[in-house]
């Protein structure tokens, strides 16, 4: 296994990581020309109620200098306060809290399905007993990139909500409601994942351990699905965190299409209106939930093939004795 | 986006007893050493599989003769691929002579003709306006793929800037660009567009130049890794040992040679650019009406989806089958170069 200090060391990255992601989201959303907070506020079009105004000018402290206001958000963020919204002047946390809590099932159907999909396709790519099938399945991944998530959206509002009627359009029917969404986000996520799984298992299937599984007589569906699918689908695990940062952002045009009002359609409404405080809020928990999926999929990635450990080691300080023994260890393995 | 990025190359038909020579597997971790797995030496890969394998061990051959070129392009070529090169052909059309190929100007209303369904006249229906829909998406083409050229213009330019800069300065500049890069790579790159044009405001120059930015993290890191490969090959090395100054080297050499996968990224993510401003503009944040912007055709139909539904599925069919052109062709020439 993988020692203390690496998990540590890459749990410490992630953080500053973190920290350059709010920076970067601040600067770039407070260089507007004048004061984004200010100019929300006495927006004419959306009047706020003066004391409610009041409130949001006094605790974004609007005429300090931009780095004040920077600490000071900073500092707030660090005891957990994501500020008010400039829309309705409610906490932000409360808002996301309520938009998170309809968007996860979502998200989380969404993936499952996604990985179903993508598994799917890359054994019919890689093992269907027939030419053309393969080559139909490793066609698919480029189109399931390719289309535009509204256009599978309404696809199957029109089919499913309009000429069947099996799924209203409007009301929000529980569990029933999420089968379309999901499958929208699956079909645009699997494809980036099934293509690195397609190239896995490609790979996978021509190790030297395979022929000697043939050799001794091993039938062909125990081949591939015992020990090939094992090895070929680990690279695919790099690919975790990216495909959950796109169903998240994906959700925006899938919430929006389906009148749900999750994270996506949160995300929609606060660009659209230039809620900044909320806009940050969004972007700083997207991209904690990346990265925390991308430091388990990496320190998983290192448990289940500790080879890739022990490289990164040896190329960093290739003369500890420790380190030698291991990777001694793995080419006994490797030959073996 | 990642597993395009490394840019795979469309595999051959792969039999449980046939061993492959696919380069390492792609990966996305933040780690720097496993980066980038370029699609090197994918030879044993259709037909010109034997011959690349045996020519190009490296997956490097440099400006070869145009015409061998061509036929090894030409010899992995699918019905798939005609297809692809097809919808190019009449999108370059549409481009440089939208006039020729419609006879309804986009912006003109017809009253007579509000939400007409397709028909000898107008092939694609009517708008709400009834205005032509087809001439309104041929008319929309050059917007859509200018916006698109913007974007990855700016995405290509200042990624390969940073990049060769962290890699050839090294210290303290490549830690700080390194970790911005990090940080932005952490932010999925739709919802980064949209920060972006919140910072910028909306229109559809801003929608193409977020997207640009929001791709600035992919190029980065790629050319950082292209330079940092090629800068450690035996011939810049005898440039450097015979006198070549470093700017000299660096221009001549080093850059060059790190551009052509900097390229093929640049060609897929053309396509995704199309996405990301089709869908900008779709939510609202883009081309702003009258204009004849692909994803506004689309958001425009919406409120018409449950009667017209053909004013949604057509635009965005217009996008997936450009997007899928793009990618399509893009695969295979970068599994072809792998053949030379």
């Amino acid at each position: 296994m993988f020692s203390l200090r690496y998990v540590a060391r890459r749990m410490a990255q992630s953080i500053l990581v973190i920290f350059i992601v709010y920076a970067l989201t601040f600067f770039a959303l407070f260089v507007l020309p004048g004061d984004p907070v200010d100019n929300k506020i006495n927006n004419p079009v959306s009047p706020l109620p003066q004391e409610t105004a009041d409130g949001l000018r006094a605790y974004y402290q609007v005429d300090q200098p931009l780095y004040v206001q920077f600490f000071l958000h900073l500092g707030r963020l660090l005891r957990g306060d994501l500020g008010f919204s400039l829309t309705n002047g409610k906490p932000v946390s409360e808002l996301v809290s309520q938009a998170l809590a309809q968007t996860l099932p979502l998200a989380g159907l969404a993936f499952a399905l996604t990985v179903l999909l993508a598994f799917a396709i890359a054994l019919t790519a890689v093992f269907a007993p027939v030419a053309w099938l393969r080559e139909l399945a490793k066609a698919v991944p480029v189109v399931s990139i390719s289309t535009p998530s509204f256009l599978l959206s309404y696809v199957l509002v029109v089919v499913f909500s309009f000429r069947l009627g099996w799924v209203s359009s409007i009301q929000d029917e529980g569990f029933k409601s999420l089968i379309l969404p999901a499958i929208t986000l699956a079909c645009g996520a699997a494809g980036a994942l099934s293509q690195v799984l397609i190239r896995g298992l490609q790979k996978a299937a021509g190790e030297p351990f395979v022929t000697v599984l043939v050799a001794k007589g091993v039938p062909s569906s125990r081949i591939v699905l015992g020990h090939v699918l094992k090895n070929g689908s680990i690279p695919a695990l790099t690919l975790l965190a990216l495909t959950v940062g796109e169903l998240l952002a994906g959700s925006v045009i899938v919430e929006t299409v389906f009148n749900r009002t999750g994270l996506g359609y949160f995300t929609y409404a606060s660009v659209r209106d230039q809620d900044t405080p909320t806009i940050e809020a969004i972007v700083l928990i997207v991209a904690v939930v990346y990265l925390s999926v991308n430091l388990v999929a990496d320190l998983l990635y290192a448990a289940l093939d500790p080879r890739i450990l022990a490289h990164e080691a040896a190329t960093r300080a290739p003369s500890k004795r420790r380190l030698g023994g291991r990777i001694k260890g793995i080419k006994e393995e490797v030959a073996a | 986006m990642s597993a395009l990025d490394q840019a795979p190359p469309q595999g051959g038909g792969v039999g449980l007893q046939r061993p492959t020579t696919h380069g390492p597997a792609g990966a996305d971790g933040t780690a720097a050493s496993r980066e980038v797995s370029r699609p090197a030496g994918a030879g044993g890969v259709g037909q010109a599989g034997l011959a690349g394998a045996a020519q190009a061990p490296t997956g490097r051959g440099r400006r070869p003769a145009l015409l061998k070129g061509l036929r090894a392009l030409n010899s992995g070529w699918r019905a798939a691929d005609w297809v692809a090169a097809g919808v190019l052909v009449l999108l370059l059309a549409a481009l440089l002579v939208p006039g020729l190929l419609t006879p309804y100007d986009p912006l003109v209303a017809d009253e007579s003709q509000i939400l007409a369904g397709p028909s000898a006249a107008h092939w694609f229906g009517t708008d709400y306006l009834g205005r032509d829909l087809l001439s309104r998406i041929i008319h929309g083409t050059g917007r859509t793929l200018l916006g698109s050229a913007v974007a990855v213009l700016v995405g290509l330019g200042v990624g390969t800037l940073l990049g060769t800069l962290a890699a050839t300065l090294g210290g303290t500049v490549d830690a700080l660009i390194s970790r911005v890069v990090d940080a932005l790579l952490a932010i999925p790159g739709l919802l980064l567009a949209m920060v972006v044009v919140v910072s910028l405001g909306f229109g559809s120059l801003n929608a193409a130049i977020a997207v640009g930015i929001s791709s600035v993290a992919t190029f980065t890191r790629l050319m950082r890794s292209e330079v940092l490969t090629v800068r450690n090959l035996t011939f810049v090395e005898a440039s450097r040992h015979i006198g070549g100054s470093p700017a000299r080297v660096l221009w001549r050499h080093i850059v060059p040679n790190s551009f052509t996968a900097v390229l093929s990224l640049a060609s897929l993510h053309f396509g995704t650019a199309i996405l990301w401003i089709s869908a900008l503009s779709f939510l609202g944040y883009g081309a702003p009406p009258p204009q004849p912007e692909w994803g506004l055709l689309v958001s425009e139909g919406r409120q018409y989806i449950a009667t017209t539904p053909w004013l949604v599925v057509i635009p965005s069919l217009a996008i997936g089958m450009t997007v899928w052109a793009v990618n399509r062709l893009s695969h295979t020439a970068s599994a072809g170069r792998n053949h030379v």
